[in-house]
């Protein structure tokens, strides 16, 4: 880093330690996500919140930005001799989602890389309130598409909480199924697009095609090539009983195999490997302090997953394994992912393995944290998803989310602190993040 | 040793012949890519079920349709033409289908290959990445003369997705100013249409053809790939299958 730049400004109101509570939009207001990595324990906290999270909550979620667009993670200020900022986006090349990046920088490193959102913010949430479940579902997995399966998981699971209603065995492994073929899709998808940015041409078409793939499977199983409608009452018909399921087993190995070649071949590209190896780092404990979740937090060595951690049905029936890597840059974030695919095959294969008999007993829902309000907690491909759902009645009172894109954007600002600027792309998607998610 | 080429061989070809042979289903097509339409006479139950107001007793509103599936129940099918996109939003009501010809829009006298610039004003993200899928080799539109581009003054197709926001007006408009002509524009999905389910919401617009001139309206929640191609090649005034 050039010494004429110092930093002036201070980032520690953001500073979650030492509680590692991480603020999350509730219905009304601050809530505190406290993640102790060490233990088990790990639950929201509502309402009285420490004031530095309630703090945290204003700056961070509440605007701290021109007109209606967002600063996604905090910004220091530096100042010195020959640095600009320059602002990328909200449209931007090579990011297909708008959105912008304030960069500060003096010429080849960054010094200082603040994403900014807001710019597709449909405010979602509010529109919720006063909906039905199954109306309100219909917006929720339109909040992120390609990860729709986890926020209608998240948010059916939260909305039942609520209500205090059983669930039937086969619509929570139906949930399950839905949820681990679309993070099987965004992971390959992911490793499509990093090498796409490092110029791995032929790699990046092979894993593109293998992507198309898996989308075509979510259209064979449940009518529609992002899930829409395949977790909610009323959707398109599945093809989920004996005979659809030995063909999504056989797809699947089938998938498996292409997959497993794929890897070995980038594992061979020398060129590939060195690009993203280094890139973006983010130690264990920057991970931890700014509330790191999903692969980018296991990727730093942390083996928290929630499939494991506040296990729900079906996973707390099956066998979850928990891939972890040390050296928290762009490889082992990818690292993770990689052998994700694999883990998420071996649940596919046991949940249609086990598929639930007919008549078996519909599942409590997990008690409502208060009456009228549950929480829901699920893996999604790029880490925790909380939703907090309130219900009056049959209708919808009010809804509050946090994304993994919320957590990891900070997480992302953090690595990009010092790296060049040709190593934008790698990193961005090495993280997984989607605009969409925090532009709710 | 196995090397790309090796295995890109084991795995033949994997381009659709696409719009020389018509589109797969459910591969390329899945059951709620076609939109629906009613077996019978449309009851009260169905235009109240339908969440978007799509359904009147005299039809569907494809532009409207999120591909929801709750109609099924009250006597409907996923059963509509696959290339379907129109030259206005009225044109996408069933009782009325007006498909947009081919050369529709101002591109077919370029008589050559297509480039296009992708404008996300508020989506979900699957419609974007539907878009990018056609680079893909599934569907490989180089193969067909379209291209992405990263620049607007290099396009001829502006292509947007999601409902608009009011911070993307300009940054939409400014990209269709710096466009060339001759140029086109098309809407990709219910969002840019109609609003899809975000349809009525405050601070959105529900449909792009307020904000810049649109030349065809690609109906779906999202289209599949296959339907944002047949629209390119019908500004193209290149063959379409179906219909
Ligand atoms: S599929 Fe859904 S949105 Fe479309 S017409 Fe039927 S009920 Fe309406
Ligand atoms: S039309 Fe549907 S798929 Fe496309 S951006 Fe809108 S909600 Fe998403």
């Amino acid at each position: 880093m050039s010494p004429v730049v110092r930093r002036v400004g201070a980032a520690d109101r953001f500073d979650l330690t030492p509680d590692r509570a991480l603020a999350y939009a509730a219905p009304d207001g601050a809530f505190a996500l406290y993640n102790d990595y060490t233990e088990n324990a790990s639950w929201l906290v509502p309402g009285a919140a420490s004031g530095s999270v309630s703090e945290i909550a204003a700056n961070w979620l509440g605007g701290g930005d021109d007109g209606p667009t967002r600063r996604l993670a905090p910004r220091e200020a530096v100042e010195g001799y020959g640095t600009f900022t320059f602002p990328y986006g909200p449209i931007s090349m090579g990011v297909p989602e708008s959105g912008r990046f304030d960069v500060v920088t003096y010429g080849e490193r960054v010094l200082e890389l603040t994403p900014v959102g807001g710019y597709k913010s449909r405010r979602i949430l509010p529109s919720l309130a006063g909906a039905t479940l199954a109306d309100a579902a219909l917006r929720v997995e339109r909040l992120a598409g390609n990860v729709s399966a986890s926020h209608v998981a998240a948010f059916l699971a939260a909305a039942e909480s609520a209500e205090g209603v059983a669930v039937p065995t086969s619509e929570l492994w139906t949930r399950a199924v839905a949820q681990e073929l679309q993070r099987v899709y965004n992971h390959v998808h992911l490793l499509a697009r990093i090498a796409e940015a490092a110029n791995q041409n032929v790699g990046a078409a092979q894993s593109h095609a293998l992507a198309e793939e898996l989308l075509r499977l979510q259209g064979r199983v449940f009518g529609h090539r992002w899930s829409f409608g395949a977790l909610l009452p009323g959707g398109p018909p599945r093809r989920l009983d004996g005979p659809g399921r030995r063909s999504l087993a056989e797809d699947l190995r089938r998938r498996r195999e292409e997959f497993e070649e794929l890897w070995e071949l980038f594992l061979d590209s020398r060129t590939f490997i060195d690009r993203i190896q280094g890139t973006c780092p983010v130690p264990r404990e920057a991970a931890v302090r700014w509330g790191a979740v999903g692969p980018t937090l296991r990727a730093c060595g942390v083996p928290w997953d929630d499939r494991l951690r506040v296990p729900v049905a079906p996973y707390t029936d099956l066998f979850v394994p928990l891939p972890v890597e040390r050296d928290g840059d762009a490889l082992a974030r990818l690292l993770v992912r990689v052998q994700e695919v694999r883990a998420s095959l071996l649940l596919l294969e046991q949940l249609l393995d086990r598929w639930p008999a007919p008549g078996e007993a519909p599942q409590p829902a997990a008690p409502p944290v208060d009456p009228g309000r549950g929480l829901g907690r699920v893996e999604g491909p790029s880490g925790d998803l909380v939703y907090d759902v309130r219900v009056a009645g049959s209708r919808i009172a009010a809804v509050g989310v946090r994304t993994p894109s919320d957590a990891n954007w900070p997480v992302f600002a953090s690595g990009m602190r010092g790296a060049v600027f040709t190593d934008f792309h790698f990193a961005l998607e090495s993280f997984g993040l989607v605009f969409a998610e925090t532009d709710r | 040793m196995p090397s790309w080429i090796q295995q890109a061989a084991h795995r033949g070809i994997l381009t659709s012949r696409y719009p020389r042979v018509a589109a797969s289903e459910p591969d390329e097509i899945p059951l709620t890519a076609r939109g629906p339409l009613p077996t019978g006479p449309i009851g009260p139950a169905a235009v109240d079920g339908c969440p978007v107001g799509a359904i009147s007793p005299s039809g569907v509103d494809q532009g409207r349709c999120v591909r929801c599936a709750r109609c099924l129940a009250t006597g409907f099918r996923f059963g509509a033409p696959i290339e379907m996109a129109g030259t206005s939003p009225a044109s996408l009501r069933t009782s009325t289908v007006a498909p947009a010809p081919s050369g529709a829009g101002s591109l077919a006298e370029l008589g050559r290959s297509l480039h296009v610039f992708l404008v996300d004003v508020g989506s979900c993200n699957a419609c974007n990445l539907e878009v990018l899928a056609l680079a893909n080799p599934f569907y490989d539109a180089s193969r067909l003369g379209i291209f992405f581009t990263n620049s607007p003054r290099h396009a001829d197709v502006l292509l947007v997705v999601g409902v608009p926001t009011a911070a993307m007006i300009e940054p939409v408009r400014r990209a269709y100013e710096a466009i060339p002509a001759p140029k086109a524009v098309v809407a990709i999905g219910a969002c840019p249409i109609s609003g899809g389910v975000f349809r009525g919401q405050p601070g959105l617009r529900s449909s792009l053809d307020e904000l810049v001139p649109v030349d065809l309206f690609v109906p779906g929640c999202p289209p599949a790939p296959t339907q944002i191609l047949d629209a390119l090649l019908t500004l193209a005034g290149r063959g379409r299958r179906e219909r």
